[in-house]
């Protein structure tokens, strides 16, 4: 009975492995997106934001926490730092929102050879990680701008033109460079990746403590970095007016523009959803491919 | 999508390696990569900060001008310049159109033009700051300033090992194409070469990750013999590594040449919009 209890514990060297693989493969693919061009079909953009289904399915084979925090310093020191398009401060927010966001979404999956877990928890990675830099993108304009509530409207037009990106990002990039990779490479390393540094593979007989990461010293250092990082924020960018024009823009097109996208996005969900269904059914436990 | 061809023929994978090997090592006896890593941060922390909270033309054009300077100085190579006018003249081309189309006209040019210098001034003060120091040096000043030590690490690591991972990705990418059947028409706009190589760029990770990640055990152990987790507890082993770090004379000249700079700059600024 004691070893269904057993934690997954690793040792110092194993940490260690789990977050330079984490680093240099995220770090890799932010290299490789960064260089690729992006697609503007006015509110829609067309791009590939990032693979995110790197640090997501190293968080669902290995310890999440570790990774997570591996992948998100990946990104800062190759996509920022030796691209010299460090940005400050402002830096730590991304950190901080990426590392949660893959963090939680490793944490979801208790089983990696369970199919629906790990689809469940490659979009809920993605959808929190949208959610939290969509909140922060309408809190530096409703709190850093003061005089834009001068304007009618322009609050409500902001959290439209927010949302809007949100789904964009969460039903394209999301399902495309989120979902379907990960539930094909998740099945297909698991049980192989782990002999290669040493360790067992994760099963659900295995728990990890929360209360053993999150020690109280590092929750409160990270409330108050999260803070300081979403000041930071609204600080630098207070007179950046990025997004007037944006509300301008969609005022003029017409709302009707959003129902495109939104449906758009919505029809390509459809029919993944339906593709994987039937490649589900037809071919029982084989994998499902891209 | 003709001009991207073109583009990717002039841009190789091989290309991109040596530039980023050259941005790591190449430059180590420029004037900027003789400074102590403390005192280049201690700059970037006013240049790469105080830019956001200016607002007069003149400062930020002289900033502007001390910053294509300092950039030269530190002999960064032509990719990075690259994708940092990419990235600034895409972003603010976009935003200027934008506003253009939908009755923006004239006077938005120069609040673009005041944004636009203001990001070129932080990315260059990020590219002088970063691409002159050589890896070694630049995570032995963060661990002095007391960055973690995986992260300091990690620096280091990065700069070294991308070149080869860049080479590695970009054999199994070209594995893949010549054991795949591309796309016999391109289709609407593209599309269909376009989801060819999203796809094989996908798909080429999964080699990639078992490698990566044997390679990753060899590091690890390679680390643990030479006592890495050791020394990362003992602060004796910390003092040893950095003694070696002292402020000269050429940091006092820098920092207070840039100071005196910018105090004019004020000055200046203060007359003109008087």
């Amino acid at each position: 009975m004691a070893q269904l209890k057993q934690r997954y514990v690793l040792t110092q060297s194993q940490k260690m492995m789990v977050f330079i693989l984490s680093m240099s493969l995220y770090g890799l693919s932010n290299m490789i997106t960064e260089l690729i061009p992006s697609i503007r079909l006015g509110p829609i953009e067309l791009s590939v934001e990032y693979f995110a289904f790197i640090p997501l399915t190293l968080c669902i084979l290995f310890h999440p926490f570790y990774a997570a925090v591996g992948a998100a310093l990946g990104e800062v020191i190759f996509g920022e730092i030796m691209l010299g398009q460090f940005g400050g401060l402002g830096e730590l927010e991304k950190f901080i929102g990426f590392s949660l966001a893959m963090f939680i979404a490793g944490t979801l999956v208790n089983d990696p050879r369970n199919r629906r877990q790990v689809g469940v928890a490659a979009m809920m990675g993605v959808i929190i990680h949208q959610f939290i830099s969509c909140a922060v993108d309408i809190g530096k304009v409703w709190i850093g701008v003061e005089e834009f509530e001068a304007v009618p409207g322009l609050a409500q037009s902001v959290v439209v033109v927010e949302g809007v990106a949100f789904l964009n990002d969460v039903l394209f990039s999301g399902i495309l460079f989120a979902l379907l990779p990960t539930l094909y490479l998740v099945p297909r390393l698991y049980g192989k990746i782990e002999p290669l540094l040493g360790m067992k593979p994760r099963n659900n007989k295995m728990k990890y403590s929360l209360g053993e990461i999150m020690a109280p010293r590092l929750i409160v250092v990270s409330v108050i970095l999260a803070v300081l990082a979403a000041l930071a924020e609204f600080l630098a960018e207070s007179d950046m007016a990025l997004v007037e024009w944006d509300a301008d823009f969609l005022e003029s097109i017409g709302s009707w523009f959003i129902w495109v996208s939104i449906g758009a996005a919505a029809a390509v969900a459809c029919l993944t959803i339906w593709l994987l269904v039937r490649r589900g059914k037809r071919s029982g436990t084989a994998g499902t491919g891209i | 999508m003709e001009y991207v061809r073109k583009l990717m023929d002039r841009v190789s994978v091989e290309g991109v390696k040596i530039e980023l090997l050259n941005t790591a090592y190449g430059n180590g006896n420029t004037f900027l990569a003789k400074l102590d890593p403390r005192t280049l941060f201690l700059w970037y922390l006013y240049f790469g900060i105080a830019p956001w909270f200016i607002h007069s033309e003149v400062l930020l054009l002289g900033m502007f001008l001390l910053l294509v300077v300092t950039t030269m100085m530190s002999r960064v190579s032509p990719l990075i310049i690259g994708i940092l006018c990419l990235g600034l003249l895409s972003q603010a081309g976009y935003l200027f159109i934008v506003s253009w189309l939908f009755g923006g006209g004239g006077e938005t040019i120069l609040p673009l033009l005041k944004l636009t210098m203001k990001l070129s001034v932080i990315s260059m003060a990020s590219i002088t700051v970063f691409c002159s120091m050589d890896p070694e040096k630049l995570s032995d000043g963060l661990l002095r300033i007391g960055v973690p030590k995986q992260v300091s690490f990690g620096i280091a690591y990065g700069y070294r090992m991308l070149p080869s991972l860049v080479e590695e990705y970009h054999h199994i990418f070209l594995s893949f194409r010549l054991r795949g059947v591309a796309p016999r028409r391109h289709g609407l706009l593209y599309w269909r070469s376009i989801v060819y190589f999203l796809k094989i760029a996908v798909l080429s990770f999964y080699p990639l990750i078992l490698s990566i990640a044997k390679r990753t055990r060899t590091t690890v152990e390679a680390l643990e013999a030479k006592g890495f987790s050791y020394a990362y507890h003992s602060p004796e082993a910390k003092r040893i590594k950095l003694s070696y770090m002292k402020f000269t004379a050429r940091d006092a000249v820098f920092l207070l040449g840039s100071g005196l700079y910018v105090v004019l700059l004020h000055v200046l600024a203060a007359q003109i919009s008087i």
